[in-house]
């Protein structure tokens, strides 16, 4: 599988015929048309942190302007997702729409669990970014909507910098490294605060190794953790994680690392650009000092690979207001409201020609450079179940850092990969 | 897991009962036997309810439980309602993997463990409280029923608290008193240091049930009895195990198979301390039914370990059920 | 016997550690809720709160729909504590006081039931109740949790059945009762506390119950506390302040029932001691 999709975004828009979503006008037939829309209520689960109050509120007036009824938004906390997802999709009232991660789509399209929607892509979905739109293509087949996406850039705080002297913000890694090593010296805060298993990161680090981390043998996708490759990743991110305090056994969710970088105490943090949000919220006075920027790579000229996180709007199958929840699809991922959702959120947006709606959104600046160079876990339906909680390659990030050989650390988690890749359906 | 309370009446648990009577003349009762012959069939209408709920309740989802251990069983079936019957598959899958054995035989160890600690700090402290002053006694009894009655999602989280590795209590006491390499330390970073919190968190929420209810038992030994012992010469050591120790056995048992039940199926404790890691090295049997049955999303094969968890817990408490068997034989 | 000095100090020194281990992750919990974090987040210990601040608490109980967790949880666990009750209380006379075929398998039935597992056998359950249409209900918790501690109530109970003197109900019957009547009127006022102490056990397994209810109710309005109170901790998992505020408002009611209903139980104790 290709998870290089530099070039993608690049030529994205010449591309969208590419996408097979021939002749298919799905059977929407479930529920009357719009004539039965009046009165109805149409349930929409987003992720915490995914939908901002003022674009809900909107959305949520032009949709009842619009057809009549109404929709109601329910937050769903990321803790347990997945279980959560699988038996709504079993239920003969699920959410209509659910908001899907993009490395997750995949695998919840192949469990039928998902309407197809080939002919909402055939009508707003010509211009959406290739690239982006292609973790919720299975089979050929369109089972989601690209909603939004983002990649990780480093947060940091600038009175601290400057208290450390530091005037420019690094353009490599090793400058990088230098800064933080020079906060770690001049002043008495954490460097970098970062977790044993931040593995976003970690991942965007094996994308800037060009590193892949499953191969296929036969027709079974397994392991490729002991590729000289991701050890390179994984030095990398110890060599990072040396320049912090956080636990090693922990995510950057657990605590929300936002929320200790409020505290004014830490350099850095390696984050979505949103997450200063939660920062100013936990302490308002850290709003001045935030400053944002690309994760540097290599060399100056090429930012470190990043993973080019992301959701999807997915129709559950089972809902028995197809087209009313298609008509929401159209209606949230409308230019309008699209481009709203990438202002609010500083998003990369579904479309490439909404990007203009970034500018002056510093973190969204600092983000775009990673973008195009970001890309993402393997599109395998197979994937999804490698992540669950437990996830093992959390584990292998935990074991290297706490003193294991990267090798010995593959070894050890290789069987548990295996496993979760070789589940059947 | 948690607190139970058969409570400080001693008098009514069965196998005291049994003690206290050594000869009981149960069962020669003419009134009850002439009107249970009467009413044959009330004993079973009151039963009924109870056991229409047995059925019901537990049966049922046992039986689900058992079906679905023989199913191939993923979000896709779930999702479908699709039915796809493996055989034994399931049960291949997790009898030949290494990883099931170890985790019986930490189940095992886990177990043992923690119900040697509660059953001894248990029946020490109990004792402890028959010595004690009034005063002092019910000063201990009260610290006794708080850490009782702590409902464990609460307790779990203030552990957490108290081995925080940032601004945790315990790190800090640590470091005081001169182990200074604690005062960083990460209690959940190794499999032995995260049993040991959980250890403690559930000894610490056990031991008063085992305390309390020793102790009410020791308040029923007739006195009689101790003063023939030491009519009979007997000293302290030989006055208790020949007057307290045989008069509290019944108890012992019983109470030791409740722990065991108790400690064996503790979820909480483990799964929100750590969520059976690091590197699913705290998962005992339950756990590991959830991780790779839930987590996982490999519904059938969990099924067929959560068969197996049941069956090993039968294993370990047969001894006792076999005696409760007999004893139940003598009685009424 | 005389006991020598050293002899009388160190049980009650012993006494004192103990009281101090058991107490202290207790009173930590209510500590930290109720100061402010810049005292709680120190290199050295706050032991006592001195400025008390409620600023936890109010974070706490600001989550969406708090109040009608609060309710859900309280319906859920009394009616399950209360159902459990009255069916075991039959089972219980039956098995205490009667003889019939097949009541020692009763009993082992019980036995092991009390032993079952619920955690591991969440699919199957999830699977009944949704294919029985009762998901996002009360009633299937409600009935699960019936299940759960009824077993432990009926032998528990048993217990307190056996204990009340045979001779109090038959000299009820000699004097024109009915074997119900003397039931109602002699055995149940001395079981009273032996059923407060038995409920116990049921509060407390109803009150924390979550994996159930995790995979069960989905909406947020069919919740019950345990679950707003593990999503807390994760969505604050470093604010120790407002974690420990919402432990301390999930096992306060629980704290207060066991004392109130411990000292019933106790007093009942030494009621049946007279009396026996």
């Amino acid at each position: 599988m290709k998870r290089k999709l530099a070039a993608a975004i690049v030529i994205a828009g010449m591309m969208v015929s590419v996408s097979a979503c021939g002749g298919d006008d799905g059977n929407d037939s479930k529920d009357a048309g719009p004539e039965s829309w009046k009165g109805q209520t149409l349930t929409v689960w987003t992720m915490d942190g995914s939908a901002p109050e003022q674009w809900t509120k909107d959305v949520q007036a032009a949709f009842e302007k619009k057809t009549g009824a109404k929709v109601k938004f329910e937050t769903q906390k990321w803790d347990g997702i997945q279980q959560k997802i699988t038996t709504a999709l079993s239920e003969s009232t699920p959410p209509d729409v659910l908001e899907v991660g993009n490395t997750q789509t995949p695998a919840y399209a192949a469990t039928g669990g998902l309407a197809e929607l080939g002919d909402v892509k055939q009508q707003i979905g010509s211009d959406w970014t290739e690239s982006v739109s292609k973790s919720s293509v299975y089979d050929g087949k369109q089972y989601a909507a690209p909603w939004y996406f983002a990649n990780r850039v480093v947060i940091y705080n600038k009175a601290i910098w400057a208290k450390a002297g530091i005037k420019d913000t690094p353009k490599t890694r090793d400058e990088f490294y230098k800064d933080l090593e020079t906060i770690g010296k001049k002043t008495d805060a954490e460097p970098l605060y970062l977790p044993g298993q931040n593995w976003y990161f970690f991942d965007g680090l094996t994308i800037g190794q060009d590193a892949d981390l499953v191969k296929k043998e036969g027709d079974k996708y397994v392991s490729n953790l002991g590729d000289p490759k991701v050890t390179a990743a994984m030095e990398i991110y110890k060599k990072y994680a040396s320049y912090s305090k956080a636990p090693k056994d922990k995510d950057e969710a657990t605590p929300q690392q936002a929320t200790i970088f409020a505290k004014g105490k830490t350099g850095a943090f390696i984050g979505m650009g949103w997450e200063a949000a939660t920062a100013i919220q936990a302490n308002k006075s850290i709003e001045k000092d935030l400053g944002y920027f690309t994760v540097p790579g290599e060399t100056a000229d090429k930012p470190e690979g990043v993973f080019l996180g992301g959701s999807n709007l997915a129709v559950a199958q089972n809902s028995k207001k197809q087209s009313l929840a298609k008509e929401f699809l159209k209606i949230a991922l409308s230019d309008q409201y699209e481009g709203q959702l990438a202002k609010l959120n500083g998003i990369v947006p579904n479309k490439e020609s909404l990007e203009s709606n970034l500018k002056g959104n510093a973190a969204a600046e600092a983000a775009a450079p990673g973008a195009a160079v970001g890309g993402t876990t393997p599109l395998i339906p197979e994937w999804a179940a490698v992540e669950n909680s437990p996830n093992p390659i959390k584990s292998y990030m935990t074991s290297v850092l706490n003193g294991k050989s990267p090798a010995d650390a593959a070894k050890q988690v290789e069987g548990e990969i295996n496993k979760r890749l070789a589940q059947q359906n | 897991m948690s607190v139970q309370t058969e409570g400080t009446d001693t008098a009514g648990k069965p196998a005291v009962r049994k003690a206290r009577v050594p000869a009981p003349p149960r069962g020669a009762d003419g009134a009850s036997r002439a009107s249970s012959r009467r009413g044959a069939g009330v004993p079973y209408l009151l039963l009924l309810p109870a056991l229409l709920a047995t059925v019901i309740l537990l049966g049922w989802p046992l039986v689900k439980n058992g079906m679905l251990s023989f199913q191939n069983l993923n979000p896709r079936q779930l999702i479908q309602h699709l039915t796809e019957w493996n055989g034994f598959a399931n049960y291949r899958e997790v009898l030949t993997e290494a990883e099931f054995w170890h985790v019986v035989e930490r189940s095992v160890f886990f177990t043992a463990a923690n119900v040697v600690l509660i059953m001894g700090a248990g029946t020490l402290i109990g004792l402890l409280l028959a010595r004690l002053g009034k005063k002092m006694r019910l000063t201990l009894l009260v610290g006794l029923v708080l850490a009782w009655a702590m409902p464990v999602v609460a307790a779990t989280t203030v552990y957490q608290w108290l081995f925080a590795q940032r601004f945790g209590v315990v790190n800090w006491v640590l470091d005081k008193l001169g182990w200074h390499s604690m005062a960083d330390h990460n209690w959940l970073e190794t499999q032995f240091s995260t049993f040991a919190v959980v250890t403690l968190l559930i000894v610490w929420m056990s031991v008063p049930f085992v305390a309390i209810n020793l102790y009410a038992a020791t308040t029923t030994i007739p006195r009689e009895l101790y003063e023939a012992a030491s009519l009979d010469g007997a000293g302290a050591w030989k006055s208790f195990t020949s007057v307290t120790l045989p008069f509290l056995r019944p108890f012992l048992y019983s109470t030791t198979f409740l722990e065991v039940i108790w400690v064996f199926k503790s979820f909480t404790q483990i799964f929100a301390m750590n969520e059976g890691g690091p590197d699913h090295l705290t998962e005992t049997l339950p756990i590991y039914a959830y991780v790779q049955g839930v987590g996982n999303q490999h519904f059938g094969v969990g099924a067929a370990i959560s068969f197996l968890t049941i069956l090993a817990l039968l294993i370990i408490t047969s001894y006792y059920l076999r005696m409760v068997l007999k004893q139940e034989e003598d009685e009424l | 016997m005389k006991r020598s000095l050293i002899g009388r100090i160190w049980p009650n020194a012993t006494a004192v550690v103990l009281f101090v281990g058991f107490v202290f992750p207790v009173y930590w919990m209510f500590a930290t809720a109720f100061k402010p974090t810049g005292d709680i987040i120190t290199d050295d210990p706050v032991w006592f709160p001195t400025d008390v601040t409620f600023e936890h608490f109010k974070k706490a109980v600001n989550a969406d729909n708090f109040w009608t967790l609060v309710l859900n949880s309280v319906t859920v666990t009394v009616s399950s504590v209360v159902i459990s009750l009255v069916i075991a209380l039959f089972a219980a006379f039956a098995l205490a006081r009667m003889r019939f075929k097949g009541r020692r398998g009763l009993i082992v039935t019980f036995m092991l039931a009390q032993m079952a597992p619920w955690e591991v056998m969440i699919i199957a359950i999830y699977m009944i109740v949704r294919d029985s249409d009762m998901l996002d209900s009360l009633i299937p918790l409600t009935v699960f949790y019936t299940m759960m501690v009824l077993p432990l109530t009926i032998l528990t109970l048993r217990g307190y059945v056996a204990a009340v003197p045979k001779e109090l109900e038959e000299s009820a019957m000699v004097d024109g009762c009915t074997r119900a009547q003397a039931f109602r009127k002699v055995i149940f006022p001395l079981l009273a506390p032996g059923l407060m102490a038995t409920s116990l056990f049921g509060f407390i397994t109803a009150w924390n119950e979550f994996p159930l209810v995790l995979i069960l109710n989905k909406a947020n309005e069919k919740q019950t506390l345990p679950l707003w109170l593990s999503q807390f901790q994760t969505a604050f998992g470093d604010d120790w302040g407002a974690t420990m505020a919402a432990s301390s408002l999930f096992a306060l009611p629980i704290l207060i029932l066991f004392i109130f209903l411990q000292r019933k139980a106790v007093s009942g104790l030494t009621d049946g001691a007279v009396k026996g």
